[in-house]
């Protein structure tokens, strides 16, 4: 398939199903006519997929503002407790549940709350919009195999018995890996540029001209979250750090440390609420 | 001008219903049916009802139409198409052959068939009357209620002795960023603003009001005891959501630089809101333009202060009427 029509077919997706376990919890917090919106942020910001919905709604032109709204808080503020209730009664879940697409959920919350973890330590304004591009940093991958089930099942097997990074495996079938996936899709979602960029470059955060720390950030917590061995990417061997990274972010290794201990604490949490959902 | 303010705001006035036909049964199966709810006149020719209508702005039109009398339709949609009568919704009876036209040559906002008149009548008028109503004079920036709405809701507190606040919300230094980056991205931030005052008032009291005044003024009006959370939830979800409108080098050095009322250029800060409210919990008002006023003056004062903030008008007043 060539790229321009891979990229259509892609396109196409309008929206994203979720983990069985996730509605179960949802339908909970929907129904509850006390909710606030304070709590259903919460809720929302732990998955990837409701994280998508409401930024795909408050930045569609019908609000006027497209491409304005990166985190979850201020997109509940300006959508309204209405809304949101509305939005999320339609959330879908995935016919067929497969292992490793819980280990991508796994991944993809504890990269959010690592990359917040650098973020507050570098001391970056708005360290939610970073979160919010962590959770999202691999969204490709949730739009690869829910449009390519069997052909994304194939590159999980190929990446594991050839030893291949995803992205290689990826890359070899597709020709253009999940960052790019997941970059077309936040277009046409009129997501942020900012989101858009970190989720293209965060394998490649030299590239990364605009916002060359939060795209490194994201990188690094990509990588910090799969050394740790929680969750479960698709890669089989941790990748290396960019040098750029370093260089973007410099920390030193007090600085490091820090960050790993406060991962522990928050982890041992999180992890809690992903046994809670079960 | 009194006069005319309380014909124009009395909550019990009964709606004036125009009839057009010739038909004297149908007049009066008409005035059977709507005479308990509306005040009706009739007319024989739409011609004659013209002078009335110019004159008396009615809450309804019912027309007989058949389709040949060219100059009948000729006439509505004349009516339709200028912007203060065209508010007055017309509804149309036609025989049971009429053969219905394209929309576009028959501007009218319902119909009812002659033969349907006894059951549908009361409910295709009130409905009529209903749908206008509510799409009134909407700004077409935030899709919130303007003026005319705004006026007619402080009026009716003020009438029925209601106990609330007016808020009164304006941008700070919202011209240079207009002047600096474009009409487009003032009128995003305009509807970022309207959303967001809409939802934290309203969630904090469903039964309060939110209207568009026009460029960067928004009122609202709610019970007093809520007026101060929401109205300080809504500055500092403002300041939170509103460098993301600047552009990222902006953001950063968090000013821009544009030219001032003098055309002089300047560096101006990111965006703030001033808020000023005013309650008729310790003052008492009988007119819309005393309570604006006072809500307009607190938000003047808010200016001075700099930055987000608002002030509440906490001085006693009788009103001068």
């Amino acid at each position: 398939m060539d790229i321009q029509n891979l990229r259509s077919q892609i396109e196409k997706v309008d929206t994203l199903p979720t983990m069985p376990s996730v509605l179960k919890k949802l339908l909970k917090v929907i129904e509850n006519p006390k909710v606030s919106l304070n709590e259903i942020g919460n809720f929302i910001s732990s998955d990837p997929v409701l994280t998508t919905r409401v930024l795909k709604v408050v930045n569609s032109p019908i609000y006027g503002f497209p491409g304005r709204i990166s985190s979850v808080s201020q997109a509940l503020i300006l959508l309204g407790l209405n809304v949101v209730r509305g939005m999320l009664l339609g959330v879908s879940v995935f016919e067929v549940m497969e292992r490793a697409m819980v280990g991508l959920w796994e991944h993809s919350m504890g990269c959010a709350v690592t990359a917040r973890i650098i973020a507050q330590k570098k001391g970056v304004k708005e360290p939610e919009e970073i979160s919010v591009a962590a959770l999202l940093h691999d969204i490709g991958k949730v739009v690869l195999s829910l449009k390519f089930t069997d052909e994304y099942k194939d590159i999980l097997n190929n990446a594991e018995k050839n030893g291949l990074y995803i992205s290689e495996a990826e890359k070899a079938h597709f020709s253009i890996t999940h960052a790019e996936a997941g970059a077309w899709i936040a277009q046409k979602w009129n997501f942020p540029k900012s989101l858009i960029e970190v989720i293209e470059y965060h394998h490649k955060p030299h590239l990364s001209k605009n916002i060359p720390v939060q795209s490194a950030i994201v990188h690094l917590a990509d990588i910090l979250i799969q050394a740790r061995g929680f969750g479960f990417s698709g890669n089989n061997f941790v990748p290396p750090v960019h040098p750029a990274a370093w260089q973007a972010l410099n920390l030193s290794e007090t600085d490091m440390k820090e960050i790993l201990i406060e991962m522990e604490e928050v982890l041992e949490q999180a992890e809690d609420f992903l046994i809670s959902s079960e | 001008m009194n006069r005319q303010r309380t014909s124009l705001f009395r909550a019990n006035r009964l709606k004036t219903v125009v009839v057009v036909t010739r038909d004297v049964v149908l007049t009066s199966i008409i005035d059977r049916f709507l005479k308990d709810s509306y005040s009706i006149v009739v007319f024989t020719k739409i011609e004659h009802s013209l002078d009335y209508i110019y004159n008396s702005l009615p809450d309804l039109l019912i027309i007989d139409i058949s389709l040949d009398d060219v100059v009948t339709i000729g006439i509505i949609n004349d009516l339709k198409s200028d912007p203060i009568f065209g508010q007055v919704p017309v509804l149309a009876v036609l025989s049971d052959d009429f053969i219905i036209p394209k929309w576009d040559y028959l501007f009218i906002e319902d119909y009812v068939r002659r033969s349907y008149i006894e059951t549908d009548i009361i409910a295709k008028a009130d409905l009529c009357i209903k749908r206008a109503e509510r799409v009134i004079e909407i700004n077409p920036l935030t899709r919130l209620p303007g003026n005319i709405t705004i006026i007619k809701q402080i009026q009716r507190r003020l009438e029925t002795g209601e106990i609330f606040a007016i808020a009164y919300a304006d941008l700070d230094y919202f011209k240079p960023f207009n002047d600096k980056y474009g009409f487009g991205r003032g009128d995003e931030v305009l509807k970022m603003l309207g959303r967001l005052i809409l939802n934290t008032v309203k969630h904090k009291q469903p039964n309060s009001f939110v209207g568009h005044i026009g460029g960067d003024d928004f009122i609202y009006i709610m019970g007093p005891d809520l007026v101060e959370s929401a109205t300080q939830e809504i500055l500092d979800n403002f300041d939170r959501i509103i460098p993301t409108f600047y552009d990222a080098e902006d953001r950063a050095k968090g000013n821009i630089e544009s030219i001032d009322r003098e055309g002089i250029k300047k560096t101006f800060p990111i965006m703030g809101i001033s808020i000023g409210i005013a309650t008729n919990k310790i003052a008492s008002y009988s007119h819309y333009g005393e309570v604006t006023e006072r809500a307009s003056e607190m938000k003047k004062y808010a200016k001075y202060t700099g930055g987000s903030c608002f002030r509440i008008d906490k001085r006693q007043y009788a009103s001068k009427n």
